[in-house]
């Protein structure tokens, strides 16, 4: 797997807000069909790092292959059709659309009439209640009511529902098992696997270690805005991963000061 | 109960207050005022004041769905009725408009720009280019007044475009309805509305699913403007000549007939039908002021206590509304 070239490879990556030094010479490579977990405390730089891959900020130096080219320009659309879909913890969908216009919110299907787009309500609503019945959202929810009504559970299977929907060749999940009950978790995380299996890139982000070694092939913990470990999960344990993560805070603290 | 199964339909349609509020008055205005407010003249003349404000109010809704606020609508009324006069008298009135549309284009194109491209908060901008665009068109009339001679008021754009009459209506409220159903379209039925009221609802949520929000929120500055120009051309068209000061304090109107219409400042909901009636109810206030001969001092204190009582009643009903 490791002899084929990454499908996403990080250089040397740095990212300033003002003076704030989010990101730190990061360098990291993602290859089609593994699972690798992201773990790191609050602030390590997670998010940060994901959200230049799926294209909401520009990175101050360094670069990003995907598929071994060089990306230039950094927006969620152009991530969005190459094939990079998100899961974001607290953006995806606007409370004051409903649910079928969410779904396809930056995509949607048209149907030309003297060469005007209209929306293609039909399509739009079909591929949203069939997520909405296969995530098993309360009967009463349909296609055309606004998010507004869902509960964050709900909210969270919309999310995921779509990125499973849609043909894609990364899904990066941040947090994706925040706010669901213990069955909803065990959903997301088979279809994590699922998608892994057909040949996806998943990242997967979350604080848990001991959830996503069972899950992951590999694992990276970041910490303060640097990559402090990169290895697959058969060469560590959740236990000893755990302890890196709180070792190199520490180390990082001492060698800061 | 029969107000219980209400509930619901006020909850989802924002513009009912304002609905209610618009036949109220309506009733009551024609009870008291003798004919003077309820005749054909009058009301033909409520929907030709109704339909200028109105343009620009739709304009306002737009800019007003995607989050931020355009106050230099009143401003750029007058420059495209300026343009507009200044023009007609030597070329055709349609081309004369065209230019006016466009002027009022790159006024938006400017708020828009400095909006999307500073991140500077709309309510400043537009209200430095309400203060640069009034300035410029007092500075181009230098005191006088654009006007077109009564014997070249003729000619079928001139009539079309604000300065005729069609079934007793003027030509106005034609283009109102046609930019009524237009805009409706496309907001509810084109990706363009979805992602326009998505940047409103959510701009990072929007921006996460690959919505370009700045080209979205630049467009809606850019209609309203041209909205906004087009409402000033056929408002110089009823009149044959403008100064300017035409469009002060419009924007002010246009703004109030927005919130009274149930859009949400914050952005991301919006009524165009609702803002309409709101323009209705303003332009029908002040009608009533006049034929009722009240002194033109009390007039603005009378018809801003009107516009107070008009959005605490339509509060009221929605919180009722919301309340199980």
């Amino acid at each position: 797997m490791t002899q084929k070239p990454p499908l996403i490879s990080v250089r040397n990556l740095n990212l300033y807000f003002g003076a704030f030094h989010a990101l730190r010479d990061v360098s990291v490579d993602f290859h089609a069909g593994e699972m690798v977990g992201l773990v790191g405390d609050n602030g390590a730089g997670k998010t940060t790092l994901i959200r230049v891959l799926c294209g909401i900020h520009a990175p101050s130096s360094g670069e990003v292959y995907f598929d071994g080219r060089k990306v230039d320009t950094f927006h969620p659309k152009n991530a969005i059709d190459q094939g990079i879909e998100t899961i974001q913890q607290s953006v995806g969908l606007c409370d004051n659309l409903s649910i079928a216009r969410n779904f396809y919110l930056g995509r949607e299907p048209v149907r030309r009439i003297l060469g005007i787009p209209l929306l293609d309500f039909a399509r739009m609503r079909e591929m949203s209640t069939r997520v909405i019945r296969q995530f098993g959202l309360r009967d009463n929810v349909s296609a055309d009511d606004d998010v507004e009504r869902l509960s964050g559970g709900e909210r969270q299977s919309i999310k995921i529902g779509r990125a499973v929907e849609f043909k894609n060749r990364v899904v990066i999940m941040d947090e994706p098992t925040n706010h669901l009950s213990v069955r909803e978790r065990e959903h997301v995380n088979e279809l994590a696997r699922q998608l892994r299996d057909q040949g996806l890139l998943v990242i997967y982000i979350t604080h848990d270690i001991f959830q996503v070694h069972r899950l992951a092939d590999r694992i990276v913990i970041m910490e303060n805005g640097q990559k402090i470990e990169d290895t697959t999960t058969d060469r560590m344990s959740a236990e000893d991963l755990e302890a890196v993560i709180r070792h190199g805070g520490r180390v990082v603290e001492k060698a800061e000061a | 109960m029969a107000l219980a199964a209400i509930k619901p339909i006020v909850r989802r349609h924002a513009e009912i207050g304002i609905v209610l509020i618009a036949v109220l008055l309506v009733v009551v205005f024609a009870l008291s005022s003798e004919g003077r407010w309820a005749n054909a003249y009058n009301i033909g003349t409520i929907l030709q004041v109704t339909a200028t404000l109105g343009l620009m109010t739709l304009g306002v809704a737009l800019v007003i769905a995607s989050g931020e606020i355009d106050i230099s609508v009143g401003s750029t009324f007058g420059i495209g009725a300026l343009v507009y006069l200044w023009l007609a008298l030597r070329v055709d009135p349609a081309l004369a408009a065209l230019a006016a549309l466009t002027a009022g284009g790159l006024i938006g194109a400017v708020n828009g720009w400095l909006v999307t491209r500073t991140g500077t908060p709309s309510l400043i901008v537009t209200l430095g280019t309400l203060m640069i665009f009034r300035g410029i068109a007092i500075a181009l009339t230098s005191g006088f007044a654009f006007s077109i001679p009564y014997k070249d008021r003729t000619g079928i754009s001139y009539r079309l475009l604000g300065g005729g009459e069609i079934l007793g209506l003027n030509t106005s409220v034609i283009w109102l309805v046609l930019m009524l159903v237009v805009l409706g379209a496309m907001l509810r039925l084109m990706p363009w509305g979805n992602r326009l009221l998505a940047v409103g609802g959510s701009s990072d949520s929007a921006l996460s699913r690959g919505v370009r929000v700045d080209r979205v929120k630049f467009s809606a500055f850019v209609f309203c403007g041209t909205l906004a120009a087009l409402g000033g051309v056929l408002e110089a068209g009823k009149l044959g000549s403008a100064d300017g000061s035409m469009g002060r304090l419009m924007e002010l109107q246009a703004i109030a007939a927005c919130v009274l219409g149930g859009c949400l400042l914050a952005g991301g909901r919006i009524s165009l039908i609702g803002a309409l009636t709101g323009a209705f109810v303003l332009s029908s206030i002040q009608s009533y002021l006049v034929v009722m001969s009240v002194r033109p001092q009390w007039f603005m204190v009378l018809l801003g206590l009107i516009v107070v009582a008009a959005a605490l009643g339509d509060r009221s009903l929605r919180q009722w509304a919301l309340r199980r």
